[in-house]
């Protein structure tokens, strides 16, 4: 029994470390729809289309989520959206 | 009437600038220099929101939020500069600059813009609304100056597009 308990928690210390970390950028109402979808073409290399969804999805829905993975990376991210002063948080993966 | 245009030798600029909207140029290097709290807040906003990310937060401010300020304050110091070249022309004045420098005036005006509404609290509404402006009070002075300087980013971002 003690084994199992060990490793039910050891398997879900494990799925909690793989969750992937994700970025989500917030709405706000300064920044230029033009300009929020450059910055994502700049820091993700998305597409014209893929960047102007996401920013379509930030604006109309408050937020989008912009990239998930490793938590170094996704912090990576964070810095770089803050750099062009984007609203952006790491949260984790749902 | 204000005009943007691009030269042959990788140069941006505007002519025919009237008198207040030159000084609200020379005013972009000032509002981003972080002497209001509430601006700092939006222009350095916690990497997370979630409590139990205290650690990450107390890096963020110690380690990346100051690698931000040097980064913001290199862009605010390329556009101080490149203004020092605004000249009068007659009733009017002009001012060009390095193409080169275009990324450093869009965070400049971005700094800007973002601290101007968090200073003088605008909703979504209000920046959105259009037909003249009223400037009878500081607020709409602000306005003015928010939307005037989002005219001047969303021609960088179309210069720097094509």
């Amino acid at each position: 029994m003690a084994t199992e308990i060990e490793e039910q928690t050891s398997s879900r210390t494990r799925d909690e470390v793989n969750k992937p970390w994700q970025v989500v950028v917030h709405n706000d109402p300064i920044n230029l729809m033009s300009y929020v979808s450059r910055v994502f073409r700049k820091v993700f290399g998305f597409s014209r289309d893929k960047a102007e969804t996401h920013m379509l999805e930030v604006h109309h829905h408050g937020r989008s989520i912009v990239w998930s993975g490793e938590r170094e990376k996704a912090e990576f991210f964070v810095q770089q959206l803050h750099s062009y002063l984007l609203l952006a948080t790491i949260e984790r993966g749902q | 009437m204000m005009e943007f245009y691009e030269t042959d030798e990788d140069k941006l600029g505007f002519r025919q600038v009237p008198p207040l909207l030159a000084d609200l140029l020379r005013q972009i290097p000032r509002w981003g220099e972080g002497d209001c709290e509430i601006a700092e807040e939006r222009l350095f906003p916690a990497p997370s929101s979630d409590l139990d990310e205290e650690t990450l937060c107390d890096d963020w401010k110690a380690f990346v939020q100051p690698e931000l300020h040097e980064l913001f304050q290199s862009a605010r110091q390329t556009v101080s500069s490149d203004l020092r070249a605004l000249v009068e022309e007659e009733d009017t004045f002009a001012l060009e600059f390095p193409m080169a420098h275009a990324e450093a005036w869009l965070s400049a005006l971005n700094q800007s813009r973002l601290a101007l509404a968090a200073q003088h609290g605008f909703e979504e509404e209000e920046l959105s609304q259009t037909g003249p402006l009223e400037i009878v009070d500081e607020r709409g002075l602000a306005l003015l100056q928010i939307n005037f300087y989002a005219a001047i980013q969303q021609w960088l971002v179309e210069v720097l597009d094509d």
